[in-house]
């Protein structure tokens, strides 16, 4: 489903180049829950970008779903980001004026669905992450956990088969955080990709596959298969 | 173009999301709009000003009748706009009572009239008003297709015999004698001299020649001549052309007519100017585009104002939202999504604007009305709310929303999603 190879991204800022990623190379497969790990400025953000269509290469080549970004245009990659990516921030990214039904309701109106199923659509994402009773509630008014479940009924609205998520709980108490990585993981379980970058250990062992990234390249790419009901009983 | 390729559903997302930002800062919309209110409401004050004062100037002129020409002392302007030699303070005396009869022998024309004015002060016991008079020869009645309502017109005796007889204006009868008494046969004073009352106008209103016709003094042209103004030249001849002949006929034989009868070769060299109906209009027609012009000049510096004013306000929203942006951006919105929202979004503004400021105009436009149909009845002002003002007014507003919102729109449209979701 994801095939990086070679990948690499160098930035030019005040005329010195900065390379950010320097050759990447890994495969996901579809159905994956992957963390992506790594400390600050070791190029993690940079490869989540790329991955979710947000930015482009400098080097290498990124196949998604079999199609090679170099290949497609800037509309056509947001086509992929409104139909087959969704996208959850670390800090949420909700228009705080509109309602919970508004906010989810946003990637809809980029797309082709027509307005009668959009209703549906957005009442099922909703009821999904447990927050029906706040379908007309305005953003500000909740709190950061249930801020975040919306996020992510956002990123599921539009059946996507991909969901990036961007240190989800790095804004979030612990309980609230475990909230949403079980949703996470539920999802997951439902069939759907997960890609999440973190530098929290436990949240990242929710995933069933963790890269560690430093400096640019990977330093490690390890499988878990241990049950993860008990790392959390552990916790 | 724009409006061609929009999405249905995000057109009325930015409807909602403009509504709210309008709502959200009142203050701060009202403000923004202001410009756009203000410029539209006087386009559409000034327009509506200037179709009421055309329609009142051309009724005017119209009701001078297509087959009069009038015929001034001085150098033609070969059709360009000039004030009469007379109103400039130049006397010129080349009319004559002898150019009168020489027209009077044309076929073309019905009837040629002599007319001399000045103003004065006339009295009736102690009520007192300084008016317009004309010293006229009789035909004048029959030639202005002027009408009386009370007593007589003057007659041809009155004016050969130079009699102190006056026919005069409805509102002056008001002025010198009340509602009650009945003016006929009654003497006023001009300049000293009693003058019996024959007959009152018909009507009132500002006549063909920018004179109050309601506080008119008309006397015998003889006895103003001789005794008012001391003068033996006319300052205009009124002629009535024939209907049977084609009104530029009849004005080129008034033209050799009278440079027969002034000895004049050259026709460069004309010592007085012809003007029919339709030169009056076209001179008129003239004025009012220039002033119509430099109105819409006035009205768009305003519109340019209020415009720059949304052009600021939106930069100011595009950085706000840049987070916002981003986050469209993220979930699939591209670049022209972005562009149409905040270009919706900044047409809302002006074009609420716009509404706006063609109620309060049409407002304002309904209180002049009434104030001067109450307090200057006699003017005969129109209520003229032109339905081109609006769709103008709504045209305009529009245009500038696009106008002035392309450019933050453009702006908000290329911000990068990655650098537009990490903005603090």
């Amino acid at each position: 489903m994801i095939e990086v190879s070679d990948l690499k991204k160098e930035y030019t800022e005040e005329e010195t180049p900065t390379r950010a990623l320097r050759g990447v190379t890994f495969l996901i497969e579809k159905g994956e829950f992957v963390s992506i790990m790594g400390p600050s400025g070791s190029g993690k953000s940079t490869l989540l970008h790329i991955l979710s269509f947000l930015d482009r290469p400098t080097g290498g080549t990124y196949k998604f779903q079999g199609k090679s970004i170099d290949e497609m245009t800037d509309k056509e990659l947001a086509q992929v980001r409104n139909k087959d990516m969704g996208f959850v921030f670390q800090s949420f990214n909700l228009l705080s004026r509109l309602t919970v039904y508004d906010n989810v309701e946003i990637p809809l109106l980029y797309s082709d669905i027509p307005p009668k199923k959009r209703r549906t659509l957005v009442e099922n994402a909703v009821e999904s992450v447990g927050l029906k009773e706040k379908l007309y509630t305005e953003a500000a008014k909740l709190s950061g956990g249930q801020k975040q479940r919306v996020a992510i009924a956002r990123a599921l609205v539009t059946d996507p088969n991909v969901i990036f998520a961007d240190e989800p709980t790095g804004n979030l108490d612990s309980e609230s955080g475990l909230q949403v990585m079980e949703i996470l993981e539920m999802l997951n379980k439902k069939g759907r990709t997960v890609i999440l970058v973190t530098h929290e250990t436990q949240t990242a062992e929710f995933a069933n596959r963790i890269i560690k990234i430093k400096d640019g390249m990977v330093e490690s790419d390890k499988l878990i298969a241990a049950d993860h009901i008990d790392r959390r009983n552990l916790k | 173009m724009i409006v061609g390729i929009l999405n249905n559903m995000l057109y009325k997302d930015a409807i909602k999301t403009a509504t709210r930002s309008l709502t959200y800062g009142k203050m701060r919309s009202i403000l923004t709009m202001l410009g756009i209110v203000i410029g539209i409401a006087s386009v559409i004050i000034l327009m509506s000003i200037g179709q009421s004062a055309q329609d009142l100037i051309i009724g005017q002129v119209q009701s001078i009748g297509s087959n009069l020409i009038i015929v001034i002392p001085g150098a033609p302007d070969n059709g360009k706009f000039s004030s009469p030699a007379s109103a400039q303070g130049i006397v010129i005396t080349s009319l004559q009572p002898k150019d009168v009869d020489a027209l009077q022998r044309e076929p073309s024309v019905d009837g040629a009239a002599s007319m001399v004015s000045g103003q004065a002060e006339v009295v009736y016991g102690n009520n007192t008003k300084t008016v317009s008079y004309q010293g006229v020869s009789a035909n004048m009645f029959s030639v202005r297709n002027l009408g009386v309502k009370q007593g007589s017109t003057l007659t041809k005796g009155d004016v050969e015999s130079a009699n102190h007889v006056a026919v005069v204006g409805p509102d002056l009868v008001k002025t010198l004698f009340g509602s009650i008494l009945d003016p006929i046969n009654k003497t006023i004073r001009l300049k000293n001299i009693s003058f019996r009352i024959i007959g009152v106008l018909e009507k009132g209103g500002i006549g063909a020649f920018g004179v109050d016709q309601g506080n008119i003094v008309i006397i015998p042209i003889t006895v103003a001549q001789k005794q008012l103004l001391g003068i033996s030249y006319l300052n205009t001849i009124l002629v009535q052309a024939n209907a049977n002949y084609d009104i530029n006929f009849a004005k080129s034989r008034i033209t050799f007519a009278l440079r027969q009868s002034h000895g004049i070769t050259d026709p460069n060299k004309d010592d007085f100017n012809i003007r029919t109906q339709a030169d009056v209009l076209a001179i008129l027609g003239s004025i009012t585009s220039i002033l119509t012009l430099f109105l819409a000049a006035i009205a768009s510096i305003s519109l340019v104002v209020g415009g720059i004013g949304i052009m600021n306000i939106m930069l100011v929203a595009v950085t706000e939202r840049t987070r916002e942006i981003g986050l469209r951006k993220a979930v699939g919105a591209t670049d022209n999504d972005i562009l149409q929202q905040f270009l919706i979004e900044s047409v809302f503004l002006t074009f609420s604007g716009g509404i706006i400021g063609i109620a309060i105009g049409a407002g304002i436009v309904g209180l002049a009305y009434f104030v001067i149909s109450t307090f200057y009845s006699s003017l005969g002002w129109g209520f003229a709310f032109p339905l081109q003002a609006v769709v103008l007014g709504l045209g305009v507003s529009g245009l500038s929303g696009i106008v002035f919102g392309i450019y933050p729109a453009r702006k908000a449209g290329k911000k990068n999603p990655i650098d537009a979701l990490r903005y603090e």
